[in-house]
């Protein structure tokens, strides 16, 4: 949460020969970040980031009490004035307020019943609540908005006329019960949040949270209940975002405020009601406090503190910082033991805790930036390494012209692919359009597509995660690689080129593809392994999907050196007409059989019934001449007639 | 023989000076200069004539040699020259090239690498763990408490599934620490782990997109300290921003570190000064801190023997944090448009 506060009201706390510039800069390097100093009129407002661990920064005597801790490691002298507090007197107890708590869900109740003046409040308190971002509205609620920024404990005032049987019931809700708060919403409540009645069963309070409207002063309010409570915070959260309700003081009291602070609180709101709305007390002073907080002691020793801090501080500078952030210190040897303050007990609990206490104010600046000097003691193979990979394949993709998306994993219904009683699905997703982690990645580059349809060439890849459903167990998480291309008249070929390049600069060629039976398109195989598939889902649009991880294990960085021949080769191009059903393939080792002076056979030419193959014979030992050649041609042409009952073409 | 010797000199030359062709000038010098070509031959018939000739015609004979040796290298010159000057004449250089294909890379993958390089230089090794991650990883372990701001609907996407007793819930990983304890629970110390990885949150909104990515760094080992994190940043900032970028850590909160830090860098438009861009200067880029004794001890490692120094920053925020790349809307990166990606 942020705070603002001026200047001059920080310096009421806070005696130090400090500019704002250095309070700022001094402060956000030790202690809390002062995000913007802004000057308002002869003065300046400090917007101040307070962490949830620590509440009792909240608050301008709070900021005064640790900058007079930090200050004096800059060399700047500091002194911390506490508010000054004193017991009321003048109590004429003309009338009974009773107060039931339940300590289960309230710490300490203080209140006190009092008759008093509305009228507008000074100036300076105004323009300090203005400018710490709260409205004025009149001097009743103005002091406890007031003695909340100034102590840090919330407040709260009732009309005490309209409290029924001047009476304050403390109570969990009842799932359903409903309430109108101050500013006039109406809620139902999920049950479990603390609530306040009056006597007569009526709920005059969501305690922590917001006033209501049924109790609330107004500018007819003579006599109210100026009220304190200190609750557990947990509940209060959940209230507070079940109902959507948020204001400064469940912002603070969700944290858990010190209720030590709250006696504080209590006396520094009565002195103001006396002052600045003619107060008088008409009721006992009431403090319930069942939930007292035990101080506690650590122990931390001189070793461990250099150990983690990784230069030596002195006992002295531990024993000094410690002691102006307000803990009670000893040391034995070169241990030192502290008591917690009550202010920071929810914060403070191990000796790692008191570390950061001496490391802040030491100052992370003073700490020396060194590296460390270990090495990691397992190297596995680079070819196992599938960054290594997944770099190549996005640069070859790249160098190819594809561009690289990223697509959300979460998809909807019509982005999912596969039976979506199966889908890996989110409980509380944001949309429907984000409720099921994604089986497959081309329907997103699909769409990513469709939103580019003003472009006739596109060249698509993701490589991204897919999920898929394990039962009582996490998902399995699988890499793959998907690309789509939209190009007038492109054929399946030029997908399955870019494949078989993708993964020969992997080091893979045992490749194979086959028909699929559903869709015009491929199944792609690594040896026996199914490695994804090809889809043609148009003349213009084709796209490929590839498991990562399969590719992975088979990719390798093996490099296998032969000789470089002697001799030229032979090379005879060879048409034949044989039927469309023998797929190339197989004609292909067919003709290597023949002869192991084969070196290849690559299909030149497919021309109606006539496919043209380009044959390389290659004798590592001599020339070969057309004797050589010969009948090997003759055994070709046999074996093609025989099996697939093909003829030359003359 | 001096006039046979005159006779070769003055052919060669016409044809020398008649030619255009380059190619032509090297038969020419086959012609007369090769092992048979005529000037040889004639060199040859030297040792024939009397004594007191030989050397009279044996320097003419260097001289025709020379001459037509010059005259060729001459006029190569020239006609290399003057095919220069008409190919010149006719080449546009301002006419367009023919590109290559190139593609592009997302600026989230151009981001990772260039942090992968970064830190891999210092010797850490890239890890990937869960992206759908049971609570006790991404919270128990971790150090938070059961009813943490964190575990709620709002703010984390819980999958449906039934709840594990010990693992808690199924989750989209909200931060990439939730690898810390994996990677604890590997046994193989010292560690310095970078897991960069997809992370998730409940939000969408110009500066929050629900999937973001993050790099976690984790060191562990023997005396790892505070000093040794400020190190680690301080290569990272030089390194990743540029030598002008100056780091600060500050006090901050995360359950699962003590001490924990706030890791601010100058911007890069003020560099420090201060402007509307910035705070004071300063841009937050992330969290650190010291791991705290209770992941550890969940990761199976003794504190009193062990200590170790974690970050989680976003990929997104550090890529922002550049020099000129101010996006307006950090859910452009996940848009997909082609205008947009196609501008890296």
């Amino acid at each position: 949460m942020n705070i603002k506060i001026l200047d001059s009201w920080l310096r009421e706390f806070l005696q130090a020969k400090a500019t704002p510039k250095q309070i700022s800069q001094n402060l956000s390097l030790t202690s809390v970040s002062i995000e913007r100093i802004q000057a308002y009129k002869k003065d300046f407002i400090y917007d101040i980031e307070v962490t949830t661990n620590r509440p009792d920064l909240a608050s301008v005597s709070g900021i005064a009490r640790e900058a007079s801790a930090v200050l004096p490691q800059f060399g700047i002298d500091a002194k911390y004035t506490p508010p000054s507090l004193s017991k009321p007197k003048d109590i004429k107890e003309k009338t009974k307020v009773t107060i039931v708590n339940d300590k289960t869900i309230v710490n300490r109740v203080c209140a006190v019943a009092m008759e008093v003046t509305v009228k507008p409040p000074p100036d300076k308190i105004t323009e300090r609540l203005l400018t710490s971002d709260i409205r004025s509205l009149n001097n009743l609620i103005d002091i406890t908005n007031y003695v909340m920024r100034t102590i840090g404990h919330p407040t709260h005032v009732f009309d005490l006329d309209k409290i029924g049987k001047q009476t304050v019931i403390i109570r969990p809700s009842k799932k359903g019960e409903k309430i109108k708060t101050l500013d006039k919403k109406e809620y139902i409540l999920p049950g479990g949040d603390i609530i306040a009645e009056d006597g007569n069963g009526e709920i005059i309070d969501l305690l922590g949270i917001m006033g209501l409207a049924n109790s609330v002063v107004s500018e007819s309010t003579k006599r109210i209940l100026f009220f304190l409570d200190n609750n557990n915070p947990s509940h209060l959260r959940k209230t507070s975002m079940t109902l959507g309700i948020r204001s400064d003081a469940v912002a603070l009291n969700e944290k858990g405020v010190d209720p030590e602070l709250a006696m504080d609180a209590f006396l520094f709101g009565i002195d103001l009601y006396k002052k600045f709305a003619d107060a008088k007390i008409i009721s006992e002073i009431i403090d319930i406090y069942p939930n007292k907080p035990r101080l506690k002691t650590i122990s931390v020793s001189k070793e461990k503190i250099d150990a983690v801090i990784g230069i030596p501080v002195s006992l002295k500078t531990s024993l000094e910082i410690l002691g102006n952030l307000g803990f009670k210190t000893k040391t034995s040897g070169k241990n030192i033991f502290v008591i917690v303050p009550s202010y920071r007990e929810k914060d403070i609990a191990i000796e790692e805790d008191l570390i950061e206490e001496i490391a802040r104010v030491y100052g992370y600046h003073n700490i020396p930036s060194v590296l460390p000097k270990i090495s990691v003691p397992k190297t596995p193979a680079l070819e196992k390494n599938e960054f290594f990979w997944e770099r190549r394949f996005k640069e070859a993709l790249k160098y190819w012209g594809f561009t690289e998306t990223y697509t959300y994993s979460m998809v909807s219904e019509d982005l999912y692919e596969g039976p979506i009683e199966q889908a890996v699905t989110i409980k509380n997703p944001l949309s429907t359009d984000w409720i099921y982690m994604r089986k497959t990645l081309v329907p997103s580059l699909l769409s990513v597509l469709k939103e580019n349809s003003n472009r006739d060439e596109v060249k698509l890849f993701e490589l991204a995660n897919v999920y898929t459903k394990k039962e009582h167990d996490l998902p399995k998480e699988t890499l793959s690689l998907a690309g789509v291309i939209r190009k007038p008249s492109l054929s399946f070929f030029e997908v399955k080129g870019i494949i078989e390049q993708l993964l020969h600069n992997a080091g893979i060629d045992n490749l194979s593809f086959k028909k699929s039976d559903s869709v015009p398109g491929a199944d792609i195989l690594i040896g026996t392994a199914h490695t994804g598939s090809i889809e043609v889902l148009d003349d213009e649009v084709v796209n490929f999907e590839l498991n990562f991880e399969e590719i992975v294990t088979h990719a390798t960085l093996k490099k296998i050196y032969k000789p470089i021949y002697k001799y030229p080769p032979v090379i005879e191009d060879i048409a034949i007409i044989i039927s469309e059903d023998v797929p190339t393939n197989e004609i292909r080792e067919e003709i290597l059989k023949q002869s192991s002076l084969i070196e290849d056979v690559s299909l030149l030419d497919t021309f109606e019934n006539t496919r043209t193959f380009h044959i390389l014979y290659q004798n590592p030992e001599k020339n070969l001449t057309s004797k050589d050649i010969e009948p090997i041609r003759t055994r070709i042409l046999a074996a093609l007639t025989e099996k697939f009952g093909a003829k030359l073409k003359e | 023989m001096e006039e046979a010797l005159i006779n070769i000199k003055n052919t060669a030359l016409s044809f020398i000076l008649e030619t255009d062709d380059p190619k032509n000038l090297e038969e020419i010098k086959l012609q007369f200069l090769g092992r048979g070509g005529k000037l040889t031959l004639a060199i040859k018939e030297i040792t024939r004539l009397p004594q007191e000739k030989r050397r009279e015609v044996g320097m003419l004979a260097n001289e025709v040699k020379q001459t037509i040796e010059n005259t060729i290298s001459e006029r190569l010159q020239k006609l290399t020259q003057k095919k220069h000057i008409s190919l010149s004449k006719k080449l546009d250089v301002t006419n367009p090239g023919a590109k290559p294909p190139l593609g592009h890379l997302h600026l989230v993958t151009q981001a990772i690498e260039e942090i992968t390089y970064i830190f891999e230089h210092i010797g850490f090794s890239r890890v990937r763990y869960p992206e759908i991650e049971w609570d006790y990883y991404a919270f128990t372990t971790l150090n938070f408490p059961k009813d943490h701001p964190a575990r709620d609907d709002w703010e984390t996407f819980f999958i449906k599934e039934e709840t594990n007793p010990k693992m808690g819930e199924i989750l989209l990983t909200p931060h990439t620490s939730s690898g810390q304890v994996r990677e604890m629970q590997k046994k193989q110390l010292p560690i310095k782990m970078l897991n960069i990885a997809k992370c998730y949150r409940r939000q969408s909104d110009v500066s929050h997109t629900p999937m973001f990515h993050q790099f976690e760094g984790l060191v562990m080992g023997k005396d790892i300290s505070i000093s040794h994190l400020k190190g680690t940043l301080d290569y990272f900032v030089k390194s990743y921003f540029g030598e002008k970028r100056q780091f600060r850590i500050r006090p901050y909160h995360f359950q699962f570190t003590e001490p924990s830090f706030e890791v601010d860098v100058t911007c890069g438009v003020c560099l420090g000064k201060g402007c509307k861009l910035c705070k004071a200067g300063w841009l937050e880029m992330g969290g650190a801190g010291m791991v705290h004794p209770n992941v550890l001890k969940f990761g199976g490692i003794d504190s009193k023997e062990f200590t170790g120094f974690a970050f989680g920053w976003g990929v997104e925020r550090v890529l922002m944090m550049k020099e000129g790349i101010e996006i307006d809307d950090l859910r452009l990166l996940y848009s997909n448009k082609l205008e947009f990606l196609e501008q890296f």
